[in-house]
């Protein structure tokens, strides 16, 4: 099932993090600015808006996990250590070429690393409030939004117009509804692409910089599945069970979660984790405040370092029901308290919506593939 | 009637057994070793040529069973004509050998599981295989350190008092058996707590579970052979855990059912 290849190119999003790294050295030639961010909550608009070029450095291979263990206890989160080794090691060209860092002080490991990587590294660290619903929390983020805004004026000598950040949060908004559109294709049953495709094009596109041509591909990609689909072309056994994935980061090494799930008759039809819905369910206001509906939308990520994290409840109830989901896997990477903790409301509420659940814990290792595939298939001959 | 030959490929054990229809009718028991596709040709082989017991030798042909496995090693026995999951098998197993059991916690000799079961069927279930902590390797270290031969372990525990070992890791509690062994513990007492460690073990496990108690739990596994042990976790968690004298079958019973069950 998973050796399925579309005819339509996803390797060009498959090989797009590779591929990038030539990009970002030619606009760094050209004089471009490049930051590097690791959240969801990053409000990445400000750089747009500055000329700068924004990249993903969260990390997902163990590459670096040694080397990072050397500073870092080893009973900590996987990506906080590799995305620290690889800032140590400059192993990623992405974290090499960044002139600045971002970092949001969401869990405590993240926090305490950013301290660290300011060593190295010239990083702004956001203050993100872990209420998302009370005036202070949120006024407290919009100042922090503006911070960024002069940090980034101050580090890279620009200002930032109103026609500027305007502009940059209409392309974003662009790119959100193109990959919307693209997440609910596999509301169709069966779904047109396997999962492990949806993750190639929903990681791929992060490191795509030209964000016009970006949305052009997206766009064509999204035209190409709908009319493979309606000539009849199928990429998914009809009856695969339609899983819905959730939980800490996944991209990388971790997919191997995805594999176990297509190798043992499943599909997963949507992520809901940070590469994946959760960052593309929400649009930014055009008509308001631009910073203050910047800040507003960002705020409202469901991620589970906020307490209560109901919007990741109410998203999930939300995936559950609009893709026909049949199962819900979390990935829980090891040491990650916070999602791990959440695990028991997320358990709760899928039994209140008779959603068979569950929930496996992993690293950046290989070891556990075997492992992790009779949990999945067991979990899908349940089903 | 057709035949069926269920093989549970496991860590230590390589468990088979043969349907005749819905009838179990024969069981092979031999180690898996280093090779499970070896193991579990062994069992096959054996069971089709001891074929049906009774007055009238039957040999069977390869050609008239379904194969199929399960377990840690079963994606290695390529013979095979189905492949199910040990979770899957254990569950249908058990339930096969007590219908009206609401669950089964299972102890083998490199993971443990506790698999939750609604109307025979597996609904939920807890693995633990990235240590082995509470599994049949733990067992087996406390043995060796103790001199005292596995079979024998219910004969040797001592069955009022124990010595607490807080370690539930295998590396840290067998530097605890041997701190105790030195300050002249009785080794009785120490095996005592030792099946004390994985009863809590078990626990930890069923408590995720959210078994309501209604229904008993059935023990499979080797370490099932242990009264001791079940009795140690039956207190411990407070259900009613009962076992069966073909327990250590119970997850190549189940893959047989499953087959049956397909059709």
């Amino acid at each position: 099932m998973s050796n399925n290849i579309l005819p339509v190119d996803f390797e060009s999003f498959a090989d797009a993090r590779k591929q990038g790294f030539l990009d970002v050295k030619n606009l760094k030639d050209q004089g471009k600015k490049v930051v590097g961010m690791y959240c969801t909550y990053t409000p990445e608009e400000i750089f747009i808006a500055a000329g700068a070029v924004p990249v993903g450095i969260c990390a997902f291979s163990d590459e670096t996990i040694a080397e990072a263990e050397k500073v870092l206890p080893r009973n900590l989160c996987p990506l906080i250590k590799s995305s620290y080794g690889f800032a140590l090691t400059d192993k990623c060209p992405y974290m090499y070429f960044a002139d600045l860092v971002v970092g949001e002080t969401t869990c405590d490991g993240k926090k305490k690393m950013y301290e660290l990587l300011g060593e190295i590294k010239n990083t702004h660290v956001m203050q993100i409030p872990q209420s998302q619903f009370d005036d202070a929390s949120q006024e407290l983020w919009y100042k922090e939004v503006l911070r960024l805004k002069e940090r980034v004026e101050n580090d890279f000598g620009v200002e930032i117009t109103d026609d500027a950040i305007k502009a940059a949060i209409k392309i974003k908004n662009e790119t959100r509804n193109l990959l919307k559109e693209f997440a609910e294709l596999s509301k169709l049953d069966p779904p047109p692409i396997m999962g492990a495709e949806q993750l190639k094009l929903n990681y791929g596109q992060l490191f795509k910089f030209d964000l016009e041509a970006k949305n052009a591909e997206l766009r064509q990609m999204i035209d190409k599945v709908k009319a493979d689909y309606d000539s009849g072309v199928r990429y998914v056994p009809e009856g695969a069970k339609r899983i819905l994935v959730t939980g800490c980061p996944l991209a990388g090494v971790t997919d191997k979660v995805v594999k176990a799930i297509e190798e043992s008759g499943g599909v997963v039809v949507v992520y809901e984790n940070c590469i994946g819905y959760k960052p593309i369910a929400m649009n930014i206001d055009e008509d308001a405040e631009p910073y203050r509906a910047i800040a507003d939308r960002y705020l409202q990520i469901g991620c589970s370092v906020m307490t209560p994290n109901t919007n990741r409840y109410d998203l999930l109830t939300e995936l559950c029901r609009d893709f026909k989901v049949d199962g819900v896997v979390e990935m829980v990477l090891t040491a990650c308290h916070t999602y791990a903790i959440e695990t028991a409301n997320i358990r709760i509420l899928m039994q209140s919506q008779n959603i068979p659940f569950i929930s496996v814990e992993t690293d950046y290792s290989t070891s556990d593939a075997a492992q992790l595939k009779t949990r999945m298939a067991a979990f899908i001959e349940m089903m | 009637m057709g035949w069926t030959v269920g093989i549970d490929s496991g860590s230590t054990m390589c468990k088979a057994v043969l349907f005749e229809g819905n009838n179990m009718v024969d069981q092979y028991l031999t180690k898996t070793g280093w090779n499970p596709a070896l193991s579990a040709e062994e069992a096959l082989n054996t069971l089709l040529d001891r074929g049906r017991q009774g007055f009238r030798r039957h040999i069977i042909k390869r050609g008239d069973v379904r194969v199929v496995a399960t377990g840690y090693g079963r994606e290695a026995i390529s013979f095979a004509d189905a492949t199910y999951t040990e979770i899957t098998c254990h569950a249908l197993g058990a339930a096969f050998l007590a219908p009206e059991i609401g669950g089964v916690i299972d102890i083998g000799g490199q993971d443990s599981k506790v698999i939750r079961l609604e109307k025979g069927k597996p609904a939920d279930f807890l693995m633990n295989d990235k240590c082995a902590a509470g599994t049949g390797r733990f067992l087996t270290m406390a043995c060796d350190v103790l001199g005292i031969n596995l079979e024998e372990i219910d004969d040797f525990a001592h069955p009022t008092e124990s010595v607490h070992i807080t370690s539930m890791c295998t590396v840290f509690a067998e530097t605890e058996i041997i701190s105790s062994l030195a300050a002249r513990a009785d080794r009785g007492m120490i095996l005592a707590g030792v099946l004390q460690s994985i009863a809590q073990r078990a626990h930890q496990m069923t408590a995720k579970m959210g078994f309501d108690g209604t229904n008993p739990l059935l023990m499979t596994g080797g370490l099932a052979r242990s009264n001791m042990l079940v009795s140690a976790i039956a207190k411990v968690t407070g259900f009613v855990v009962k076992t069966d004298q073909n327990a250590q079958f119970a997850g190549a019973i189940g893959a047989c059912v499953k087959e049956i069950e397909n059709g």
